[in-house]
């Protein structure tokens, strides 16, 4: 399996402002120390071996989209935040290279961060396409409805020329869809969310993000466990320090870094992809996250195998 | 983990020893929580004392949210004395800006 990372920002999507990327270039420039280079490959080069990600490149700034190229026909991917612009005009790029037309869909909720992609989606308005949005929510279909309203946007669902289906999953129920077998967590999150769990060959993608791990439930953290069981690759909601989960963000339906690890290594997953970043981090802030994530997984860590984590940024491709 | 409890003067302190982690978070709220009843029972305030504590994960810092809440504001609890293992945690985890944490246990409470 592949996979790619379309957005990876929580709530609201964000763009470097100039001064932002004026900070990045200074930088550089002062890390170069006054070298010089022969061509932008060569530079491009440098900085990417010599300087922090977070000062060389940046983490993105598109909400929730990450496919999964499991070797199938069928297109999949889960979300449909701000990156299913983006995934769409791969998808239809390939699409016109001769991959069928048919998407899955797995939609953890119904928030606007994780919907506001499809009105952009290319394929939307390809009568040849097949769009299945899969999703534990009855409701799911009358959200996407209702987002094309005209009071929200101009052009309504029904302009959308591809063909629509809607399928509800009930949680731990195993199905199968494009040579993956799928089921479904219930999570805390307003109106609820879920989980997935995709596996294919004996390997296992978690994708887990809008979830808050309460502190007054922590015994049904056992159930996520087990979901994440030997997981291959864990995507986890890692919005917020464990301190804002039980504090200021308190009930806001997001986890953090740390117990994201605590998940994997007691689920012993072998990699965890930190995910849905918080809108008003810069990418140092990012950066920072990550590095303290690396140095808890090593403390915590015990007489475990080291459980590998990457920080999901807009562009990632990871295989499994 | 072994807890061990005792009261200095006007404190009672608490003493995790070990780690707390997946298999011992639920025996450290129980006892933790029982000392915040002991210590709201004498209104005097709770010191935990993390020098014996290898290491505590998630479950074991939200334990201490938990107590918090026990305790309803009716007494204080304090770290004192992690060793550079849970001192990188408490600051990773943000719980240094959320409980008081002091090096030295006499000048905790």
């Amino acid at each position: 399996m592949l996979i790619r990372f379309w957005g990876t920002r929580g709530s609201l999507p964000v763009a470097p402002r100039a001064d932002t990327i004026l900070a990045k270039i200074a930088r550089s420039l002062v890390a170069a120390g006054g070298r010089t280079f022969d061509n932008e490959v060569e530079a491009a080069e440098f900085a990417r071996t010599k300087l922090d990600f977070a000062t060389h490149g940046g983490f993105g700034g598109a909400t929730a989209c990450v496919e999964i190229e499991a070797g199938d026909d069928a297109f999949v991917v889960c979300d449909m935040g701000s990156g299913f612009r983006e995934f769409g005009i791969s998808a239809s790029r390939r699409s016109a290279e001769g991959h069928p037309r048919v998407y899955h869909v797995f939609l953890s909720h119904m928030h606007w961060d994780h919907i506001m992609g499809l009105p952009y989606f290319r394929p939307a308005f390809d009568s040849g396409a097949t769009i299945v949005i899969h999703s534990g929510h009855a409701d799911a279909e009358a959200a996407i409805r209702r987002q094309q309203e005209e009071i929200s946007f101009p052009v309504p669902f029904e302009a959308f020329r591809a063909r629509f289906e809607f399928v509800v999953h009930r949680p731990w129920l195993q199905f199968k869809v494009a040579g993956l077998t799928v089921s479904l967590i219930e999570q805390d999150h307003a109106h609820g969310s879920y989980g997935f769990r995709f596996e294919q060959d004996g390997k296992a993608v978690i994708y887990s993000t809008d979830s808050e791990h309460k502190v007054e439930v922590m015994e049904a953290e056992d159930l996520f466990t087990a979901f994440f069981a030997k997981a291959e690759l864990v995507i986890c909601d890692t919005m917020y320090s464990l301190g804002d989960t039980v504090s200021l963000k308190l009930d806001a339906g997001h986890s953090s870094n740390i117990v994201a690890v605590d998940l994997c290594h007691d689920a012993g997953a072998r990699r965890l992809a930190l995910f849905h970043h918080e809108p008003s981090y810069t990418d140092a802030d990012i950066q920072r996250m990550f590095t303290d994530t690396l140095r808890y997984e090593e403390l915590v860590r015990g007489e475990r195998p080291k459980l590998e984590v990457v920080c999901a940024y807009d562009g990632l491709e990871l295989e499994i | 983990m072994d807890w061990r409890l005792r009261r200095d003067g006007e404190r009672l302190i608490g003493a995790p020893v070990g780690r707390v982690d997946e298999e011992s978070w639920r025996d450290f709220s129980a006892h933790l929580n029982a000392a915040v009843r002991d210590a709201v029972g004498a209104s005097v305030p709770l010191v935990l004392d993390l020098s014996g504590l290898e290491y505590m994960t998630s479950k074991g810092l939200r334990a201490l949210t938990m107590a918090k809440k026990e305790a309803a504001g009716a007494i204080s609890i304090s770290l004192a004395a992690p060793n550079e293992t849970m001192r990188r945690i408490l600051s990773i985890s943000r719980y240094d800006m959320l409980f008081a944490v002091v090096d030295d246990i006499d000048a905790a409470g």
